[in-house]
């Protein structure tokens, strides 16, 4: 050992005083046991959010299910809304044309997901046509006929890296009145806003083929005709089915009757937001009113709106706002 | 060290770093498993990092639980880590340590508003002579280091605990080549300090 390494060694020595001794050595099974408690925690804020499939690049086959798992969202909130009119004696129809935005707490979120791992559901879903793989397709005009939609592309940017044809998809929820109420009890609600009739009620949902397009830096646009929601005349009264559905997310009494009122059940779609994972506000684009989405870092974005019966959702790692100028490019 | 030892380290490097691609995959599928082999692997190197740092138990476990969440945050969203290249968990693992400890110190330093780095939690349960030596000691270092470059410190605590020159060089993001001269440099500068904060005593 020369003299360089002796200086070297005298310094480990005197450093060796900072390390931990007996008293504070580590405990490593306690601290992973706090460890599984936190991932736990972050899965449970993190599940829930179905949205975040919107803001994953999605692997191969995900994608051909994006519709369908939208449909599915969008089935399990109508599950609770009526969406039809009083009046109205047959099947009702439902369409998305407009958007809402519901920020959920990650205390609600965890109960709900706890609520859902517990078995507790408010009915059951049944795939009767499953979508099928993605098909990618060389052009756009190749991904229109198979679509039967029009396609719109970005045209500030090159054009797409990857072309894909989404397909559709159908099925029903058929509602589990006991698993309803059992969750809005747990939910400190009072389950007899469910009515009787509801038990055993039937909602169909059926969803087109779509058109996917991405782009080499993580760009994502999708396009697809709005998928479609029938319901039985049970599912009646759709203010006092919307303010359980609202309370169960959460809100207060009064919001919830408030936005129960206010909300065309019939056209729009509620979206449920864990409020630690996501901002979203109206946005102007595409000229139509959408919905803009952000993670709270502002470095992931989607925009949602429907136009001429048709669902757009865009999606990029960027600010919303960014994303809104490359909406505005559509052609 | 011998070139020899170093080659065989860059080797034992690469094997490594291949591995963990793999690991970091499977992290990104939200295979915990795999998480909780990591924890078990770097958590008592990581903790012991942090506590040469902060100098306090508590502090350095909070402070390792963070550092495991955000691994386990980044590898599910794979924000920082990108396929295309060769990754070393425990080389990111460290650094993120480091950065942490070194916020956690400066917020430290804020909220008590002092000047002085790296200066321990208050005592408590000195119940031995020796005790009391020892974290007079310890404090004694804690001034030392807290007027060397963080990049300096980062390294002479990673040698402390036994990484490998290799190791350390991946770590510190330098050349494996150059951690001896690096090491020397920063002795010496620690040795200076030291010397300083006692004044001169041996």
């Amino acid at each position: 050992m020369n003299q360089s390494d002796h200086e070297l060694q005298d310094v480990m020595d005197k450093l060796a005083a900072l390390e931990p001794t007996a008293v504070d050595a580590p405990h490593r099974i306690r601290a992973l046991a706090h460890m599984r408690q936190k991932v736990t925690a972050v899965e449970t804020q993190r599940q829930p959010g179905r949205l975040q499939h919107f803001f994953t690049p999605s692997p191969a086959r995900r994608m051909a299910l994006t519709i369908a798992s939208l449909i599915v969202v969008f089935a399990i909130a109508l599950s609770f809304p009526a969406v039809r009119t009083a009046a109205s004696e047959f099947l009702g129809l439902f369409r998305v044309q407009t958007f809402a935005a519901v920020s959920v707490s990650p205390e609600q979120m965890a109960l709900l997901q706890k609520l859902a791992q517990e078995g507790l559901n408010p009915g059951k879903v049944t795939i009767v046509d499953e979508p099928g793989l993605e098909e990618i397709v060389p052009n756009l005009a190749e991904a229109g006929q198979l679509t039967n939609l029009t396609p719109r592309t970005l045209t500030a940017l090159a054009p797409p890296a990857d072309i894909r044809v989404l397909d559709g998809g159908s099925g029903y929820i058929t509602i589990d009145l006991a698993g309803a109420r059992a969750i809005l009890a747990a939910t400190g609600v009072d389950p007899a806003l469910l009515p009787d009739t509801l038990d055993g009620a039937r909602i169909e949902m059926s969803a087109s083929a779509g058109i996917q397009q991405r782009w080499t830096d993580g760009l994502l646009l999708l396009q697809a005709a709005s998928p479609t929601v029938e319901y039985p005349a049970e599912v009646a009264n759709p203010t006092l089915l919307a303010e359980a559905f609202l309370r169960v997310l959460g809100l207060d009494a009064a919001e919830a009757q408030r936005l129960a009122q206010e909300i065309d059940w019939t056209s729009t779609l509620l979206l449920p937001l864990p409020a630690n994972l996501v901002s979203f506000q109206e946005i102007s684009v595409d000229g139509v009113s959408g919905l803009a989405l952000q993670n709270l870092e502002g470095t992931v974005s989607a925009l949602i709106w429907q136009k001429n019966g048709v669902l757009y959702l865009l999606q990029g790692n960027t600010s919303f706002t960014e994303l809104a100028v490359l909406a505005a490019s559509l052609n | 060290m011998g070139e020899l030892d170093n080659t065989e380290e860059s080797k034992g490097q690469t094997v490594a770093a291949l591995s963990d691609n793999i690991k970091l995959d499977r992290l990104g599928a939200g295979d915990l498993t795999t998480f909780e082999s990591l924890f078990q692997e770097y958590y008592d190197r990581i903790y012991g990092l942090l506590f040469r740092l902060v100098g306090s138990r508590a502090e350095a476990e909070d402070l390792a639980q963070e550092v495991f969440l955000k691994l386990y945050h980044h590898a599910f969203t794979h924000k920082r880590f990108q396929r295309d290249r060769e990754h070393n968990i425990g080389a990111w693992l460290y650094r993120v340590a480091t950065n942490m400890g070194y916020n956690a110190i400066r917020s430290r330093q804020r909220r008590w508003q002092r000047n002085v780095y790296l200066v321990p939690d208050p005592a408590d349960g000195l119940n031995t002579e020796a005790e009391v030596t020892r974290r007079e000691t310890a404090v004694t270092v804690r001034n030392a280091l807290a007027k060397l470059p963080e990049r300096q410190v980062q390294l002479l605590l990673l040698r402390q605990m036994d990484l490998s020159y290799a190791e350390c060089a991946e770590v510190c993001g330098v050349a494996p080549g150059s951690v001896g001269t690096l090491l020397a440099r920063a002795a010496a500068a620690f040795r200076a300090a030291y010397d300083e904060e006692i004044g001169g005593k041996p």
